[in-house]
């Protein structure tokens, strides 16, 4: 790396001196000190290496936006679920009686949690705790598959009252979709697991899942409030 | 300050890649690229030709051509849903694709497996919107409102929607790509605002397309239930509604014509400053009005359905729709301002770039005119909202389109397509476009009415005006074509940067080697910095190294376009 000489720098005196010396030193510096950095940072990483880093961080903002994309598909459906709310004269309209909460709240919080098991189970492999994770995986799993097996009692179950429980049958069923096929990629990760396959240099699709089932968790919890408090 | 871009790799310039490659499955963003471009033009000629029946039939006031007024509403709705999710969308993710990467020194997208199967979701979508056609007419436009779209359109409705719904989600996973690449993969010494302006174009637009997009597939959604799931959110007996779906429809769409217009906006930053050896007036400005237009297109759209809105929603909506003027002006004047003192050169692409910037202001202006709300309610649904749209989808879109298809083709192929045939396309299409879209301002303000194949014989004349400048259009649309398929064999070899520009993808050959750069590239500190030493050491040094990049058989004009060095920049022209 060169030093670019100040052209105004030939043919000064002296009283100039100390200032076009501070001129020239400041680049001097820096450039030494980028000299370093540089050796320093090749030393540490090779080329695959920081291809690999450059790859995981184009995958975690690539799922982040991909979430971000996503979720407003639901936020579509609760546009829906308010522009015909708002038209009807009552709502639930009349004669129809108001969806229970109590089991959803319950499979709500079973959900969360659940969630939380997932973000554990991810940063424990991350860890290199193979055995904690599996655990950890397999308790998320355990409440994810009550999750949707209870949603979609209540799905197939909602006496059929019109708009109000075709929207209602819409909203969760686009939800149990998502839920069914994050849940199936969380079952083969599980499968895996089993297997040995991950480890503290192997655990993106670990990472990915978790983040995908928080995604079911975070659409729920809009639906949730929609379908029931609001 | 960098100013030594990365050497050009002397013995693969001028190879293409094998006509095979282009047909199957592939990671590379430049063969992706070119994928969709090829497609999107086969759309444009499907779209065009249905454009050219519309015109028939409207030569006189009876109904001749179309069978019946249902074959007719099938003609428009499956024109203009071919031209906007076929032809612009795809033209403008090919140009994105191929130049983005280039544009920032990158090997490849971010996630190169993702690019082609966005690629691929697009030929079987595109198959499906036209067997619509066979198996039940589409007649609610491409709009598709319901009850229209639920009660009187045929089995094709659905196959279109499910079609849209493969288009959308290629155009986020296009998306989200984008993003990613522009965020994380920009060279050492590319800030965002050391960006070229087409790339900040694509990464607005990619903004708006991921959180956009999916409002259409939940619109879709809901649209198909209603044909074949037996719901009935759109059908008002039944407590359902139809401004549901123009809510959430335009809710995606009005964003969606600034995803056809804001990287036609990029292409046109690039060419005026190009061609006119000036900086660009107001980077920073410019660079951030693309988000400006990306953010407030999210707040206007209602004003699709003035005629349909409570009333009191109607006065927000309409100052929304004027705001959203405000950064497309900064814009027109930054555009203005860049050539203005500068050494312009009417190339072919600095004509459609003048094209595009003269054209795309009347659409502007009767853009405006329709926000204003008692106008907007005295023309809606007549030929003036036509004319409005064809100004900012062809006037707008469309010439951007051609320009940055006689700035680019030479990087492409490493050919140079014939200046004197570009500016022939040019004239021809620029009068034609004129002569068929201004009349029908016109047309709308005596009311006739749009959408409809029979009409009032008083507007006959004006209609055989239109029609016979539109049809000259179409024609005109084939000497692009003959003019690329005879450039791609005939034509005169491109050095890599024939036109002298300071962005990386003329750093390297035409058409650029697999990997793109042989060595990482360093970019310019300022993409634009026309008439500046740096760039004049860089452009003397390229030169030094490789021969001349404007080889000394090229045409006059081309070869006054390429040199800016014989004579002084104007006073107060430089930067």
């Amino acid at each position: 790396m060169t030093v670019t000489r100040c052209p105004k720098a030939q043919g000064i005196n002296v009283t100039d001196g100390v200032f076009v010396g501070a001129q020239r030193a400041v680049p001097l510096l820096w450039n030494t000190i980028a000299n370093m950095q540089q050796q320093y940072t090749e030393h540490q990483l090779t080329r695959e290496e920081r291809e690999a880093l450059q790859a995981l961080q184009n995958k975690r903002t690539g799922l982040a936006i991909f979430q971000l994309s996503w979720i407003m598909v639901f936020v579509s459906l609760v546009v829906a679920n308010l522009q015909l709310r708002y038209n009807a004269a009552s709502w639930p309209p009349p004669g129809v009686a108001a969806l229970n909460a109590t089991v959803p709240t319950v499979m709500t919080v079973g959900l969360i949690i659940s969630s939380v098991f997932a973000g554990r189970a991810a940063r424990a492999i991350k860890e290199n705790r193979g055995a904690a994770f599996l655990s950890q995986w397999r308790m998320m799993l355990l409440l994810g598959i009550i999750f949707v097996a209870v949603m979609a009692y209540e799905w197939v179950t909602v006496p059929v009252t019109g708009q109000y429980s075709d929207l209602f049958r819409v909203m969760v069923g686009f939800h149990g979709i998502h839920a069914l096929v994050i849940g199936a990629m969380a079952v083969i990760v599980e499968r895996r697991g089993s297997a040995g396959r991950y480890h503290a240099d192997h655990f993106w699709t670990v990472e990915a899942t978790a983040k995908l089932w928080h995604f079911v968790t975070i659409a729920w919890l809009l639906f949730y409030l929609f379908l029931y408090w609001i | 300050m960098a100013t030594i871009t990365a050497p050009l790799d002397r013995p693969l310039e001028g190879k293409r890649p094998h006509i095979n490659e282009y047909l199957r499955w592939s990671v590379d963003h430049k063969i992706i690229g070119v994928q969709y471009m090829v497609t999107a033009l086969f759309f444009f000629i499907v779209g065009g030709a249905l454009a050219m029946m519309i015109r028939a039939e409207l030569l006189t006031p009876a109904l001749d051509v179309a069978a019946s007024g249902q074959q007719f509403n099938t003609i428009f709705s499956m024109h203009g849903t071919i031209m906007i999710f076929g032809w612009i969308i795809p033209m403008m993710a090919g140009f994105g694709n191929y130049f983005v990467p280039l544009q920032l020194g990158a090997k490849d997208m971010a996630f190169p497996w993702l690019n082609a199967f966005a690629f691929w979701l697009i030929p079987p979508a595109g198959m499906l919107l036209i067997l619509s056609w066979f198996i039940g007419p589409i007649e609610a436009g491409w709009t598709a409102y319901p009850p229209l779209s639920t009660l009187f359109s045929g089995d094709g409705q659905t196959l279109a929607a499910l079609s849209l719904h493969l288009l959308g989600i290629s155009s986020i996973l296009g998306a989200i790509n984008f993003i990613v690449t522009i965020k994380n993969m920009r060279p050492p010494g590319m800030g965002y605002f050391q960006m070229p302006l087409f790339t900040w174009t694509i990464l607005a637009t990619a903004l708006i397309i991921v959180l956009a997009t999916p409002f259409l597939a939940g619109a879709l959604t809901l649209l198909i239930l209603d044909r074949i799931g037996g719901t009935k959110f759109f059908d008002a007996a039944n407590g359902g509604d139809v401004l549901l779906w123009q809510n959430v429809f335009w809710f995606y769409s009005h964003p969606a014509v600034y995803i056809m217009v804001l990287p036609g906006m990029g292409i046109l930053s690039e060419v005026l400053a190009v061609h006119s050896r000036k900086s660009i007036f107001g980077y920073k400005l410019v660079a951030l009005s693309s988000l400006g237009i990306a953010l407030i297109g999210f707040t206007v759209w209602a004003h699709h359905m003035f005629t349909s809105l409570t009333p009191e929603l109607r006065i927000p909506f309409m100052i929304t729709s004027m705001i959203i003027a405000v950064p497309t002006g900064i814009k027109v004047f930054s555009w203005l301002a860049t050539i203005w003192m500068g050494k312009i050169r009417f190339t072919a692409a600095m004509l459609f770039g003048l094209g595009f910037l003269s054209m795309f202001v009347i659409g502007g202006i009767s853009g405006v005119m329709l926000a204003t709300l008692p106008f907007d309610i005295h023309v809606h649904d007549t030929y003036f909202v036509v004319s409005h749209l064809h100004f900012v989808l062809f006037g707008g879109a469309v010439f951007a389109i051609y320009a940055g298809i006689y700035h680019w083709f030479p990087k492409v192929t490493g050919r140079m397509l014939d200046e004197r045939l570009g500016r022939l396309h040019f004239f021809i299409t620029y009068v034609s476009f004129f002569l068929t879209f201004f009349p029908m301002n016109f047309a709308g303000m005596l009311g006739m009415p749009r959408r409809v194949a029979v009409y009032d014989p008083k507007f006959q004349t004006l209609n055989v005006i239109i029609s016979i400048a539109g049809f000259v259009l179409g024609v005109s649309t084939f000497i692009l074509f003959y003019n690329m398929f005879d450039s791609l064999r005939h034509g005169k070899k491109a050095s890599a940067n024939p036109w002298r520009a300071l962005t990386l993808e003329w750093a390297t050959s035409s058409p650029p080697p697999s990997t793109n750069f042989i060595e990482d590239p360093v970019p310019m500190s300022d993409p634009y910095g026309y008439g500046t030493t740096e760039a004049e050491a860089y452009l003397y040094g390229q030169e030094q190294q490789f021969g001349p990049l404007k080889p000394a058989h090229f045409e006059a004009a081309l070869l006054a376009a390429a040199s800016d060095d014989s004579d002084p920049l104007p006073e107060g022209a430089g930067d």
